[in-house]
């Protein structure tokens, strides 16, 4: 087949392109084991504030896990459980969240925690708190009147 | 009867002269850009927990 030796060229460098930007999202999903933050754990958003872990939200030390500690919140209209809560700097940190009502956001402002919460799911996500500071939780997601008024506070303290 | 012109010694002239330089010019152009905020968002990801 007959080719321009520069279009030929163009063809090997977006190819390349493309193996590579696929090869970085196998990586992290097959061997780094990322997925989305809600993996169809399910519970009764009817009973959520007196089944396990969600009758106690907060930080919570565990043993014997691949993380330290479980941070539980349980997101309602128009406020989250703990609305403030202090981490240790340096912690790795199981952050499982769900919601009683509607669908809302659960975003921890200029971190990688970004997840939905759907009525009936839990979303989970695991990192280390290695950065010092206040971060704060906002919904991102409309879920009525008070919305904009939804917010709560992680504080990574030494 | 008409001849069959399988035979002929006829070849295909093909264009090569026509120049692709402003073509790869943009395609690369446009290419370091989408690598260079893919990267950067990337970075972003990376650094934060």
């Amino acid at each position: 087949m007959h080719m321009h030796k520069l279009e030929r060229i163009w063809l090997i460098f977006g190819t390349s392109c493309l193996v590579i930007f696929l090869t970085v999202i196998g990586v992290s999903a097959f061997y780094l084991g990322n997925k989305p933050p809600s993996c169809l754990t399910t519970v009764n958003p009817e009973t959520v504030g007196q089944e396990k872990p969600f009758n106690e939200p907060g930080l919570h030390k565990v043993d014997g896990k691949d993380w330290e500690y479980e941070l539980v919140f349980v997101a309602s209209t128009f406020s989250y459980s703990p609305a403030q809560v202090e981490v240790p700097l340096g912690a790795k940190v199981k952050v499982i969240a769900t919601t009683k009502d509607v669908i809302h956001g659960f975003e921890v402002a200029g971190t990688n925690i970004n997840m939905m919460l759907e009525p009936g799911y839990i979303s989970e996500y695991t990192t280390t708190f290695n950065k010092a500071g206040e971060y704060l939780i906002v919904c991102n997601e409309y879920c009525g009147a008070g919305h904009h008024l939804m917010y709560s506070k992680i504080e990574v303290v030494k | 009867m008409a001849k069959t012109e399988l035979n002929t010694k006829q070849k295909t002239e093909i264009d090569d002269r026509s120049s692709l330089k402003g073509t790869l010019a943009s395609v690369f152009f446009l290419g370091i850009f989408i690598i260079v905020t893919w990267v950067s968002v990337y970075y972003l990801f990376v650094d934060r927990f």
